[in-house]
C-alpha cells in the first residue's frame, strides 16, 4: 500500500510544482533610492574591484552594491533567467549585448534606460555610436558596465631584441611575425578552447567590415569565396608556425612572460592580468590597435566588446538599481572604476591612470577608426557555439579549411531557417 | 501487494526473493516489522524524493518541451529526442562515455583493489594506504589547475619525460582519443583512495574463522584471494562498481575544466552535451532530454548490476 | 616464516614506491603554489625558487573572501554527513535486517537520487527554495546536502549490514529489544568503520562542493567556501595560478588534516564474529 501511496504524493508534488513554475515572479518596486543594492555578476574575479568601489558610490549616492559573482558564464545566464521568475529578479545585474540582450528586451524584462542615456549623451559622458549596441525599437536598455578594445598586447623586450617596431600597416605585421619566428620565436598566442575566434574576427573585419557584418546577420554564407580565402591565410600562417602551442594551457599572461609568444590578441582589460603576472605596463608589455588586412579601408576595424550593467523590470530594487546606473556613467565613477580595475573608461571626462590605456581609449575614440562588435557576441548562440568547436578543432588540426566552415554553415542554415 | 516474508533463518533465500520486483509469493497475514522498516527508510526516501527527484521530474517534462529560459515551455512531444539522436556530435559523445566508464572500471578501481589488498594486515598499511587518500581531500580547484599544468604542451610532464630524453611527446589534452585516456587517468589518481578505501572496509568486516581456517588448509596468494576474499568481498565491491558506473557516466568536472569537450568535440561527453545545449545553448528541451536519457541509461545499468550482484546466491 | 616475510617487505616497497608516484602531483601542487607570482614561470615546474607560500595564500583569501564563508561550510561538511549517514545507516537497516517489502525496490529508489547529472536539478531547486524561502540560507544548504548525501551512505550501509550474520538481529528481538534499540546499540556500533569512512568522504565532498552553492547561495555568509574560491579564476582577470593553487590548498587543508585524524579506525580489524 505504502508503495503505491508514495508514487501518487510525488507526481500530486510535482504538478503543483509545475503550476507553481508557470506563474510569474518578481515583486513590486520599493521605491528606495538609496541603501544596499544587490548585484549579480558573471565576473566573479572582479568582485573586489565592485567593493572597493563601494565608498565612492556610498559618498556620491549612498548606495553600495552587495556583489554576488558566477565563474560559469553559462550558468549565471540560466540563473538570471530563472530569478526573473521569482521574488529574486536582480536590481542589478552584468549581461551581454547582441542577441542576449535583444532577448531580454523581447520580453519585457529589463527597465528601460532611456532617460539615463539623453543625460549621459548631452553631458558628453559617453560617444554616442556606443548607443547602439543598447537600442531596441528606439529605446535604450540597460547601461554600458565596461568596454574593451581587442587590440594586440605585445612583449615589448622582445620586439627591441628583434628591432621591431609597432606595426601599422598589415604588411609590417606579417613581417615581424616572419622575422620573430625566423629568430626562433612563435609570434602570436592561440588556444583551441573557448576563445578560439579570435583571429577569425580579425582576419574577416580587416579585410572587409561588411562581410563581417554579413556573417552575424546570415547574409553572407561561412563558405563563401571569400571567407574561404581569409581561412586558407589562417592556414598558411599555421602552417609558417605562427601561432603557439594549440595543447598549452599556460595562462596566457604567463606565456607572454616567460615569451612562449610574442603577440597575443586580447581585450584591454588583459592589463590587470599582466600586471599580476608582475609585467610592468609601457616598460615589459605594450599593446598597439591590430592594422586592417586591407591596406584601402578608410578605417581601421576594431573590436569592441561592451558588457552591459542591467536592472530587472520586476525588480523590487528597480528604482534603487537605475539610480545606480546613473550615477556609474558619471565622470566620478568611471574614473574610480577605471582606477580600481585598471581598464579603459568608456566616459571620456574620466580619468584613466595607465597611461597605455588611456592612449588607446584616445585612439580609438579618434577618426580613422571604426568600432565593431565582437564576434563572441554578434554572432547567435547555436551559431557560436558551433563555430567555436569549429575554429578549435580547426586549430588543433590545421587543414582544409571548407568542412570545418561547412558545418557551421549548416548550424547557421538551420538557425536561421528556424527564425522565419 | 504481496509478502513475500519467509523464514527468518534462511537469509540467503530471503535476500533472493526480495530482489525481484515482481515476485509473487503466498500471502502471510503479518509482517512484524513491517511497519518500523517503513519508519527506518521513510527519511531517506522522502529527502531523496523531495529534493531530487521533484526537480527531475520538471526536467522530464521540459525534455518533451521548447523552453529558452524565458516565457513559457511550449509542448512538442518527443521532438528533442529526435533532434539528440540525429546529431552526429551526440554520438561522439556516447562513445567517450563509454571510454570513460570502461576506463573508471579498469584503472581507479583495479589500482584501488590493488592498495587495499596490500595494505590489509600489514604493519603500517594505514600511513602506505594516505598517500592515495590524500588526491581525494584536495580541493577539485586545485586538482584541475595542477593537472592542466602537468599535461599541458611543454608541461610538467613533458618537462619531465625530456629530461629522460624523450623528446616527442602526443599532445596529451588535444590529440583524440589520447585526451579522453589523459583525463581518466587524471581522475583515477583523485579516486583510487576511496575505492581503496572502500575496499578495505570490506576486508575488515571479513570474520577470522574461514580465513584462519584456509590458511590452515594452505591457501595463499591468489588462491585465498580467489576462494575466501574475493567472494566476501562482494557487498563492498558491488558499492565501489556501482559507484564508478554512476560517477563515470555522468563525467563533468575534469572534461569541463580541461578541454571544454574539444578540440571541436572531440572529448565531449554526454554530461557536457547536455550542459552545453542546456545552458551555453538555452536549448533547455534538448538538454533535458539528453539528461533524461542519460538518467535512464545510468538507472537501467544500475539495476541491471546491482540486481545481480546484490541478489544472486550469497549477498554476503 | 620466511615466505611471509619476504612477502611483507615486497608489499612495503610496491607501496611505497606507487605512493611516492602518487604524490608527485601534490609535490607540483606545492612547489607551483609556493612561487611568486611576479616570478612565476612554467618553465621549471618542478623546481621550487622561492617560498611565497603563505603570502600567495593571504591574497587568495583578500581576493576570494573565503574566510567568511568558513564558518557555514564547516557547519554543512558536519551535520549534513552526519545526518545523511544515520538517515542512510536506517535505509539499509530497514533493507536488510528488518526485510522491508520490496527491499530491492526501495533500494533503488533511494540510490536512484545519484544517477543523474547534477547540474539538471539545479534550476528547479533554485526556483522552489526562493518560493520557499530557503534561498541563501544555512538551513536549506544543510537539506539540500544531506539529500544529496544520502543514496551513497545508503548504499555503503546496505552493503555493510549484509555482512552481518542475520542471527544477529533474531538474539537481539529474542532479548526484546526494540528495533530502534538493536539499530542504535547494535547495527551502528558494529558499523563504525563503514560510518566513518561515509562520513569523511561525504564531508570531503560537501566541503568541495562548488556547483549547489552556486546556485542556492548569495550571501557570503552563506556561500560554501570553493564556491567563494572559484570566483577568483576568470578569462576577466583575477588571481594568478599560483595564487589559485594556494588557495586551492588552504581550503584543502581541514579535509587533508579529517583524513589524518580518521586513519586509526581503518586501522583495526571489526570484531564481528563477537556477535
Amino acid at each position: 500500500m505504502r508503495s503505491r501511496k508514495i508514487p501518487a504524493a510525488i507526481a500530486a508534488a510535482a504538478a503543483a510544482s509545475m503550476l507553481l513554475a508557470s506563474c510569474g515572479g518578481g515583486s513590486a518596486d520599493d521605491g528606495a533610492t538609496t541603501g544596499t543594492l544587490d548585484f549579480y555578476t558573471n565576473k566573479a574575479a572582479w568582485e573586489p574591484d565592485f567593493d572597493e568601489l563601494n565608498a565612492q558610490s556610498e559618498g556620491d549616492v549612498d548606495i553600495s552594491l552587495n556583489t554576488t559573482g558566477y565563474s560559469d558564464a553559462a550558468q549565471y545566464d540560466a540563473f538570471i533567467k530563472q530569478s526573473f521568475r521569482t521574488d529574486k529578479s536582480p536590481g542589478l545585474f552584468t549581461w551581454q549585448t547582441g542577441p542576449s540582450l535583444s532577448e531580454l528586451v523581447d520580453e519585457g524584462l529589463v527597465a528601460e534606460t532611456t532617460d539615463i542615456w539623453t543625460k549621459a549623451v548631452d553631458e558628453g559622458w559617453i560617444a554616442e555610436d556606443l548607443k547602439e549596441a543598447y537600442t531596441f525599437d528606439g529605446k535604450q536598455y540597460c547601461v554600458p558596465m565596461n568596454v574593451a578594445y581587442w587590440v594586440m598586447y605585445y612583449n615589448k623586450p622582445l620586439f627591441e631584441e628583434q628591432g621591431i617596431a609597432e606595426p601599422t600597416t598589415w604588411a609590417e605585421l606579417d613581417a615581424a611575425a616572419e622575422k620573430l619566428k625566423g629568430a626562433g620565436i612563435t609570434p602570436y598566442y592561440q588556444t583551441s578552447t573557448l576563445f578560439t575566434f579570435p583571429w577569425f574576427q580579425q582576419l574577416v573585419a580587416g579585410t572587409d567590415p561588411e562581410l563581417y557584418n554579413g556573417l552575424a546577420t546570415g547574409e553572407v554564407k561561412y563558405t563563401d569565396p571569400r571567407i574561404v580565402e581569409i581561412m586558407e591565410t589562417w592556414r598558411a600562417q599555421q602552417e609558417a608556425g605562427w601561432f603557439s602551442d594549440a595543447g598549452s594551457t599556460v595562462d596566457p599572461a604567463v606565456g607572454l612572460k616567460q615569451g612562449d609568444f610574442a603577440m597575443i590578441n586580447f581585450g584591454s582589460f588583459f592589463n590587470g592580468s599582466l600586471d599580476g603576472a608582475g609585467m610592468v605596463s609601457g616598460q615589459d608589455y605594450d599593446m598597439f590597435v591590430i592594422p586592417a588586412v586591407n591596406p584601402d579601408l578608410g578605417t581601421t576595424p576594431v573590436a569592441v566588446e561592451s558588457g552591459p550593467l542591467c536592472v530587472a523590470e520586476n525588480s523590487s530594487q528597480k528604482t534603487l538599481g537605475l539610480e545606480y546606473a546613473e550615477w556609474w556613467m558619471s565622470p566620478d565613477a568611471q574614473t574610480a572604476w577605471s582606477a580600481a580595475r585598471g581598464d579603459v573608461a568608456f566616459n571620456p571626462q574620466a580619468t584613466v591612470a595607465d597611461p597605455i590605456l588611456e592612449e588607446l581609449g584616445t585612439t580609438v575614440a579618434g577618426d580613422g577608426y571604426e568600432r565593431y562588435d565582437r564576434y563572441y557576441e554578434a554572432t547567435p548562440t547555436p551559431i557560436l557555439t558551433v563555430a567555436l568547436e569549429q575554429f578549435g578543432a580547426f586549430i588543433a588540426n590545421p587543414g582544409d579549411p571548407l568542412p570545418f566552415l561547412e558545418t557551421i554553415q549548416a548550424e547557421a542554415d538551420a538557425y536561421w531557417a528556424d527564425q522565419g | 501487494m504481496t509478502s513475500d516474508q519467509t523464514t527468518l533463518n534462511r537469509p540467503e533465500e530471503r535476500l533472493r526473493r526480495s530482489s525481484g520486483p515482481d515476485r509473487a509469493a503466498p500471502k502471510r497475514p503479518k509482517d512484524p516489522f513491517a511497519r518500523s522498516a517503513a519508519g527506518f527508510i521513510a527519511p531517506g526516501v522522502i529527502l531523496v524524493a523531495v529534493l531530487l527527484y521533484l526537480p527531475l521530474l520538471w526536467t522530464t517534462f521540459l525534455s518533451l518541451t521548447e523552453y529558452n529560459g524565458l516565457g513559457d515551455p511550449e509542448w512538442v512531444g518527443f521532438a528533442n529526442y529526435l533532434e539528440m539522436f540525429d546529431d552526429p556530435g551526440f554520438i561522439g559523445s556516447v562513445l567517450n562515455t563509454l571510454l570513460w566508464v570502461a576506463g573508471t572500471l579498469l584503472v581507479p578501481v583495479g589500482i584501488g583493489l590493488g592498495v587495499a589488498l596490500l595494505t590489509w594486515n600489514l604493519k603500517g598499511g594505514t600511513w602506505l594506504r594516505l598517500p592515495f587518500l590524500i588526491p581525494y581531500a584536495l580541493s577539485g580547484i586545485g586538482v584541475g589547475v595542477i593537472w592542466s599544468f602537468i599535461l599541458s604542451g611543454d608541461g610538467a610532464l613533458d618537462q619531465a619525460l625530456a629530461a629522460f630524453g624523450i623528446q616527442d611527446t602526443p599532445r596529451w589534452l588535444v590529440d583524440a582519443p589520447l585526451n579522453t585516456v589523459v583525463m581518466i587517468l587524471a581522475t583515477a589518481w583523485q579516486g583510487v583512495g576511496v575505492n581503496a578505501l572502500l575496499f578495505t572496509i570490506g576486508l575488515q568486516s571479513i570474520p577470522k574463522e574461514p580465513l584462519e581456517a584456509a590458511r590452515v588448509d594452505g591457501a595463499n596468494g591468489l588462491r585465498l584471494f580467489r576462494s575466501i576474499l574475493w567472494p566476501m568481498l562482494r557487498p563492498l565491491t558491488a558499492v565501489v562498481v556501482g559507484l564508478s558506473i554512476v560517477a563515470s557516466l555522468k563525467t563533468f568536472d575534469i572534461v569541463q575544466g580541461m578541454t571544454k569537450g574539444g578540440p571541436g568535440r572531440a572529448s565531449e561527453t554526454l554530461a557536457l552535451t547536455m550542459y552545453k545545449e542546456t545552458f551555453v545553448n538555452s536549448e533547455y528541451g534538448l538538454g533535458s532530454a539528453i539528461a533524461v536519457f542519460l538518467t535512464v541509461v545510468t538507472l537501467a545499468a544500475s539495476i541491471l548490476y546491482l540486481r545481480q550482484q546484490l541478489s544472486s546466491k550469497h549477498g554476503v | 616464516m620466511p615466505f611471509k616475510h619476504t612477502a611483507r617487505i615486497v608489499r612495503t616497497a610496491v607501496l611505497v614506491v606507487l605512493g611516492l608516484f602518487w604524490l608527485l602531483p601534490v609535490y607540483l601542487l606545492l612547489v607551483n603554489a609556493a612561487k611568486s607570482p611576479e616570478t612565476f614561470t612554467t618553465k621549471e615546474s618542478w623546481i621550487p625558487t622561492d617560498f611565497s607560500l603563505l603570502a600567495n595564500m593571504a591574497e587568495a583569501v583578500r581576493l576570494s573572501g573565503l574566510a567568511e564563508s568558513a564558518a557555514s561550510t564547516l557547519l554543512y561538511a558536519v551535520v549534513s554527513p552526519a545526518i545523511a549517514v544515520v538517515v542512510g545507516a536506517a535505509a539499509g537497516f530497514a533493507i536488510v535486517a528488518l526485510r522491508l517489502r520490496h527491499g530491492f525496490a526501495w533500494f533503488v529508489v533511494v540510490f536512484g537520487g545519484t544517477v543523474f547529472p547534477l547540474q539538471m536539478i539545479l534550476l528547479p531547486l533554485f526556483d522552489a527554495y526562493s518560493r520557499v524561502g530557503l534561498f541563501d540560507s544555512r538551513t536549506g544548504m544543510i537539506i539540500v546536502y544531506t539529500a544529496i548525501s544520502i543514496p551513497f551512505s545508503a548504499f555503503v550501509m546496505r552493503n555493510f549490514f549484509t555482512g552481518i550474520a542475520h542471527s544477529v538481529f533474531e538474539a537481539a528481538v529474542l532479548d526484546g529489544a526494540s528495533t530502534w534499540r538493536i539499530f542504535a546499540r547494535v547495527y551502528l556500533p558494529m558499523a563504525s568503520s563503514a560510518l566513518v569512512a561515509v562520513f569523511i568522504l561525504q564531508a570531503t565532498f560537501i566541503w568541495n562542493d562548488f556547483l549547489l552553492g552556486l546556485v542556492l547561495s548569495q550571501s557570503d555568509t552563506v556561500r560554501p567556501i570553493v564556491t567563494s574560491l572559484a570566483g577568483m579564476q576568470s578569462t576577466y582577470g583575477g588571481a594568478q595560478m599560483s595564487t589559485v593553487l594556494a588557495g586551492g590548498l588552504l581550503v584543502s587543508l581541514p579535509t587533508v588534516v579529517l583524513f589524518l585524524f580518521t586513519q586509526k579506525f581503518f586501522a583495526r580489524g571489526l570484531a564481528l564474529g563477537q556477535y
